[in-house]
């Protein structure tokens, strides 16, 4: 009897801390949506501006004018996919031996592998630039893709899930004869699909938000993708507060939406990347 | 074929085959990222840059390292990151209880607490920037709640920028630890706890004798990337402060790219980038050697 209103004191308590916690992470980007939609607002006036008190979409009018938004994004998707494409392709390709296969070594080139995750990315960006120059590779999408078209996390991610395969699998294709590439492609790959939806969606992500790397080797601005982009537009117009408002908006409406259609799959594979 | 001794089915050829799959990937794996580590070696040896003739100079860019100010300040400014470690866990173990609740939208709110991890860093960078600006809505609203005097300039004062950046960087990684926090709740099973209760065990002995021990690898694994990602902080530093005001920010990862793209010594940012690389190489033996006890492995 006593208990009821006790318990709907714990359930306002909760709800009153979920959304404290709520407006804490939501609130810096539905304050910079209501900037970007009050064309004229200085950010800095006192007393602040947070709620938009009219809407006008005059700032995505003049940015989009301005910088050449679909193109950026152009750029960013072809980047993301070529991500994408080549680190699902090379890293099923090497994890799938370090998972199913016996041979000799093979233990200590897992070993080497992740031994390099606790190297830090900072000291061989120097090198790589210089590696990627002398492929001549300079101002291309390559040269943004490349040096991590393949990374060791997600070999790793892919020899946990190649690991999960039943050993009978392999073995029926052999006694129906089929090749080692056959069974890779038509009955290993088919089984280890979450995990390819994972490093799919990480990589997405990773290249979408990546902006220093592009910066560096691609030599026209137009190429940039849109975090980058985002960045010149901070460096070139960091008094127009409205544009470079709407312009962040631009950048993470996106990323957001890609978010919310595949939170499930995502969602799992960051959880599932610690019990592996 | 199917008549082969289990022996000969493992050996030669099944090498051969699992070479060929791998090549690709490793010749990939070999050019960016072993490659790197390999060549910065001989590279730290030289003056390499884009001026001047290449010469081979020993140890002279260690010898300087050691007696560059700046680089003994950017160490200790990386190492100062990692106050942000114990933060980060507090803060997002109790979210992750927070919403480890079953009430009606929950769902939401752990999206909503997600968001800030898949946006760039540039952009959330951006936002910070402004809100914490002098004229900017915290200081206005501390100062109407009456928290605060005189309007500070977090990022622009040598006393706040790196505590406040560190602010950012947990901000924006609080959901992703969450969610494993959340997952590694989600694992201990309700019957032991009920059992507990059951035997007459009290809420907090539950959580100390059950809870915390269950959770201690999932601790492990955030504790060991938290700690990982804070030394190795870059793109929040460069964005905001560019290591400014003074030397305040300047962290070791900022240091070795600025010699590197920004001063041309390719030689001495090789030099500065081998450096750290051996100091958090030992810090992680070291973490490692503490845990084996607990036998967990953090992948």
């Amino acid at each position: 009897m006593r208990k009821k209103p006790l318990r709907v004191l714990k359930l306002i308590a909760l709800y009153a801390a979920l959304i404290l916690f709520a407006i804490f992470m939501m609130g810096p980007f539905l304050w910079i949506l209501s900037v970007s939609l009050m064309p004229g607002k200085n950010v800095f006036s006192s007393p602040p501006a947070i709620f938009p008190t009219f809407i006008d979409f005059d700032n995505y009018v003049q940015v989009w004018n301005y910088m050449d938004f679909p193109r950026y994004l152009m750029n960013t998707v072809i980047i993301a996919l070529m991500g994408v494409v080549m680190n699902i392709f090379f890293s099923c390709l090497t994890a799938y031996p370090l998972a199913v296969f016996r041979f000799k070594g093979r233990d200590l080139i897992f070993a080497l592998l992740v031994a390099t995750m606790i190297i830090p990315a900072a000291a061989g960006m120097v090198v790589n630039y210089l590696t990627v120059k002398a492929l001549g590779l300079m101002g291309g999408f390559l040269a943004v893709v490349l040096p991590s078209a393949v990374t060791v996390f997600n070999v790793f991610l892919m020899r946990q899930a190649f690991m999960g395969m039943p050993h009978e699998l392999r073995d029926s294709g052999k006694v129906d004869g089929a090749s080692e590439f056959r069974i890779w492609l038509q009955l290993s790959l088919p089984i280890v699909k979450p995990a390819i939806a994972v490093i799919g969606l990480l990589e997405f992500m990773g290249m979408w938000n990546s902006f220093l790397w592009p910066m560096i080797v691609l030599n026209d601005t137009k190429q940039y993708p849109i975090a980058s982009a985002l960045s010149f537009l901070n460096g070139q117009f960091s008094y127009n507060f409205g544009w470079i408002a709407a312009g962040t908006v631009i950048s993470v409406i996106p990323i957001i939406v890609v978010f919310l259609c595949t939170q499930k799959y995502y969602m799992e594979g960051v959880s599932g990347a610690v019990k592996g | 074929m199917k008549k082969t001794p289990f022996f000969s089915r493992f050996g030669k050829s099944e090498a051969s085959v699992a070479w060929l799959f791998m090549t690709p990937g490793l010749i990939l794996l070999a050019l960016f990222v072993f490659w790197p580590i390999i060549y910065s070696v001989p590279l730290a040896l030289t003056n390499y840059s884009v001026i001047g003739k290449t010469e081979f100079v020993g140890f002279d860019n260690f010898v300087k390292a050691l007696q560059d100010k700046s680089f003994i300040t950017s160490l200790v400014n990386s190492l100062l990151y990692v106050i942000v470690v114990p933060f980060i866990q507090i803060f997002s173990i109790l979210m992750a209880i927070l919403v480890n609740s079953n009430v009606k939208g929950i769902k939401i709110f752990r999206t909503a607490y997600y968001i800030p991890v898949v946006t760039s860093m540039v952009a959330v960078a951006l936002i910070w920037g402004w809100l914490l600006n002098q004229n900017g809505v915290i200081n206005y609203v501390l100062s109407s709640v009456g928290l605060m005097q005189e309007k500070i300039t977090w990022l622009s004062n040598k006393d706040t920028a790196l505590w406040t950046l560190m602010f950012i960087t947990m901000w924006k990684g609080l959901g992703y630890y969450m969610m494993i926090y959340l997952a590694g709740l989600q694992s201990i099973p309700k019957d032991l706890v009920e059992a507990a209760m059951i035997d007459g065990a009290n809420r907090a002995q539950t959580i100390r004798k059950i809870t915390i021990p269950l959770l201690k690898p999932y601790v492990f694994f955030c504790t060991l990337i938290s700690l990982m990602a804070a030394i190795r902080v870059f793109d929040e530093v460069f964005i905001l402060t560019m290591g400014g005001p003074g030397d305040a920010t300047l962290t070791s990862s900022l240091y070795i790219y600025q010699q590197g793209f920004q001063q041309f010594n390719f030689g001495y940012s090789s030099a500065l980038g081998l450096i750290v690389s051996v100091m958090i190489a030992a810090l992680s033996i070291v973490i490692f050697r503490f845990n084996r006890k607990g036998g967990v492995n953090p992948y």
